[in-house]
């Protein structure tokens, strides 16, 4: 579980984490959106101990992360950078995934098993040279390197930028099959308010440092001033359902919309869409 | 928040300069430095620099450049302080070391001479916009545009490279790897840690080439540049300044 208890955090005199506080349960998947400088990536950053809260407190599965080293609490949690290439170096795409296990001190044994399943489980050619792989490939090798140590927490920056449809979907399809198959607790930030709402059921609101929204995402979404404020924009079928009327979760995806139109077409005798 | 080698916007006489002018100072200075054999006129220069540093409102930069430099100093003085025999001695070591007045003196010149040589550098950036001093170097020095550019580029990516350098130790920590670890752990680290700042610096000079090349790099020449950088009055104070420093200095 992760717990945030009024988490701040300053860098050169400008508060950039204000008083936030929340907690994840084990296997939940959550999506953290706010506008650019809202504090998503230093509030992930903090939970990885990458940077140290300047008040507040951090634990995972109950245990403070203050005075740990990042290289202990990368056991249990695993960081995706939005650039994957800050962390490929290695020639292959095997000795890529090799790497962060080897760090952990996991066996030769151990580790050649655990990088055969996650090739096989996220469809990577083992043999391939990672640069020679497209921007969307190496975003998701850099997961499976992560996937590799079997994190019990996913810190997800922006993983779906600079990917197009096919590649985004192929990543996120990865990290929920992750969530559900491992019970791995996902924290992901995000621009995308469509993917937070195809996979995120719970959304964090951030807006200049301080947590705005918290809640369940379709509901979040309808709360037009507090993504104003954020400078966020609801996913599109939440806003079209908002603008028909419509409850907040019963038509804010294609397929319930579909049978939300159908329904009305029928009540009012027509047959064809 | 400006890093240490970022201009810094300010109304100070220095800000105010001609950029070939400030160049000059920090030439004078760094020399002077150099040339002066009296501890006392190290000390003195250096007291000028950060005065001059703090007037110009680059009072962090100059503290952060103490510190940065100041521990290379302590580093370098311990390091060089029990070699130098010659002169009175004043504590006796093992294996022949001992701790002289000489030694003291040429080693308390060595770090104030490099704390004199960094200080009017960072402030010279500090104070001067890149572009301007690139600017007069082409048409006032007559410097090929390009080694200009090239120069002013290189000062340019230190920060950049410093900002890709953290993200990448970053990355990889968050990956589990542990820097504070023995010699033979280090040398391993060096691919995982050079590698990506290697690849992403070569991608950023492309990507930077590609870019200059498309916004006319090639056809620039001396006269291309619109601004002019009149010399005045203050200016002429500052380089009789430079040249009494180091009249100063190497007569002292």
């Amino acid at each position: 579980m992760i717990k945030l208890e009024r988490v701040s955090f300053e860098l050169g005199g400008r508060s950039i984490v204000n008083d936030v506080s929340f907690h994840m349960q084990p296997g939940a998947f959550a999506a953290l959106a706010g506008g650019n400088g809202a504090g998503k990536s230093t509030l992930l950053k903090l939970i990885m101990g990458l940077y140290k809260p300047g008040g507040g407190a951090i634990s995972i599965d109950g245990t403070p992360t203050a005075g740990k080293k990042v290289s202990a609490l990368a056991k249990t949690a695993g960081f995706l950078f939005q650039n994957p290439d800050r962390q490929i170096f290695g020639s292959t795409v095997r000795e890529e995934l090799g790497f962060g296990l080897e760090q952990l001190g996991v066996s030769a044994q151990e580790t050649a098993i655990r990088v055969d399943e996650t090739i096989a489980l996220l469809g990577l050619d083992a043999s391939l040279a990672p640069m020679s792989l497209s921007r969307g490939e190496r975003q998701r090798l850099a997961l499976a390197g992560l996937f590799a140590r079997r994190p019990k927490i996913l810190l997800l920056d922006e993983p779906t930028t600079g990917l197009d449809y096919r590649e985004c979907m192929q990543m996120m399809n990865s990290v929920a099959a992750l969530n559900h198959a491992e019970g791995t607790t996902v924290l992901m930030v995000t621009h995308d308010m469509e993917i937070a709402l195809d996979f995120a059921p719970r959304l964090l609101v951030l807006a200049d440092g301080r947590l705005t929204g918290d809640g369940e995402t379709r509901v979040v979404m309808r709360d037009e001033e507090l993504l104003r404020r954020a400078s966020l924009m609801p996913a599109q079928m939440v806003a079209l359902s908002a603008r028909l009327g419509i409850a907040a979760g019963v038509a804010d995806d294609w397929e319930s919309m579909a049978e939300w139109v159908s329904r009305k077409r029928a009540g009012r005798g027509e047959t064809e869409l | 928040m400006t890093g240490l080698l970022d201009y810094q916007p300010g109304d100070s006489p220095l800000h105010k300069a001609h950029p070939l002018v400030k160049l000059l100072m920090a030439v004078s200075l760094c020399a002077g430095g150099f040339l002066a054999g009296a501890l006392w006129i190290n000390a003195a220069i250096l007291a000028i620099i950060i005065i001059g540093g703090v007037l110009c409102g680059m009072a962090r930069q100059v503290k952060s450049t103490l510190k940065g430099v100041g521990s290379l100093c302590v580093v370098l003085f311990i390091l060089q302080l029990p070699f130098i025999k010659s002169g009175r001695v004043f504590v006796s070591l093992p294996l022949g070391m001992r701790i002289t007045g000489d030694g003291l003196r040429f080693c308390a010149q060595l770090c104030l001479r490099l704390i004199g040589a960094t200080l009017p550098l960072v402030i010279l950036f500090g104070v001067t916009k890149l572009s301007d001093l690139t600017n007069t170097l082409v048409s006032q020095m007559g410097i090929p545009y390009r080694f200009a550019f090239v120069l002013t580029t290189a000062i340019r990516f230190i920060p950049v490279l410093l900002g890709e350098m953290r993200d990448t130790i970053e990355a990889q920590t968050a990956r589990g790897v542990e820097l504070d670890l023995g010699v033979w752990r280090k040398v391993k680290l060096i691919p995982p840690l050079c590698v990506p700042l290697l690849v992403s610096c070569v991608q950023r000079m492309e990507n930077n080439a590609l870019a200059a090349e498309l916004r006319g790099f090639y056809f620039r020449t001396r006269t291309s540049g619109y601004r002019r950088y009149p010399l005045t009055a203050p200016d002429g104070a500052w380089i009789t300044a430079c040249a009494l420093l180091l009249a100063v200095t190497v007569i002292m």
